[in-house]
């Protein structure tokens, strides 16, 4: 019984914080949705490196035109994956 | 990134018909060293201020951090495959990532 009570208790208060209008509050970044396959990639330019050092000219996905290009993204430098 | 230089060969044919840009929000001199240090065959592009990843939609919950999506552009440029995210430690994703970049030789040379 005590269990239900405090069931109880939890939905009411998940159900009453969007009621008040309260934020989230820990800082998250909003996240846009993954484009769908056939989309037209986006151009860029950004600054670029590779082993040998930085590169004088940005690296532009549509210097690639023609080629397949994989774009990785990762968490940050020097961690797994 | 690893996984990738040590499959670059098989996986992207050494970058003869595919190019490889890994991505993130480091700065572009941290990419440089890491590159040097860890001899990565291929490029590496600096998004600072994620403006890149959040128009391919590859944001992690984290300020100011990329997640590990991935796209493959096709010659055409459109996305032909994504791995959102990649399983970098999965052997599968590999696999899958070949086949989907295998099917995309360039034109005259299928």
């Amino acid at each position: 019984m005590h269990g239900t009570m405090s069931a109880l208790a939890l939905a009411g208060t998940l159900l009453a914080a969007p009621a008040l209008g309260q934020n989230p509050p820990a800082p998250t970044q909003q996240q846009t949705p993954p484009l769908d396959v056939g989309a037209v990639a986006p151009d860029f330019a950004l600054p670029g490196a590779t082993r040998h050092g930085v590169l004088r000219e940005p690296v532009r996905l549509s210097d690639y035109k023609g080629k397949t290009v994989v774009l990785a993204f990762f968490f940050r430098a020097r961690t797994r994956g | 990134m690893h996984a990738y230089r040590d499959q670059y060969a098989q996986l992207f044919k050494d970058g003869q018909d595919v190019v490889l840009i890994a991505i993130s929000a480091d700065p572009v001199d941290t990419l440089a060293a890491w590159a040097r240090d860890d001899q990565f065959q291929f490029l590496m592009a600096s998004d600072r201020d994620v403006t890149v990843a959040t128009q391919y939609g590859a944001l992690s919950t984290r300020p100011g951090v990329t997640n590990r999506n991935l796209f493959v552009v096709g010659p055409d440029g459109t996305i032909a495959y994504r791995a959102v995210p990649f399983r970098e430690i999965d052997p599968t994703a590999y696999t899958e990532l070949g086949e989907a970049v295998g099917k995309l030789a360039p034109a005259g040379e299928r």
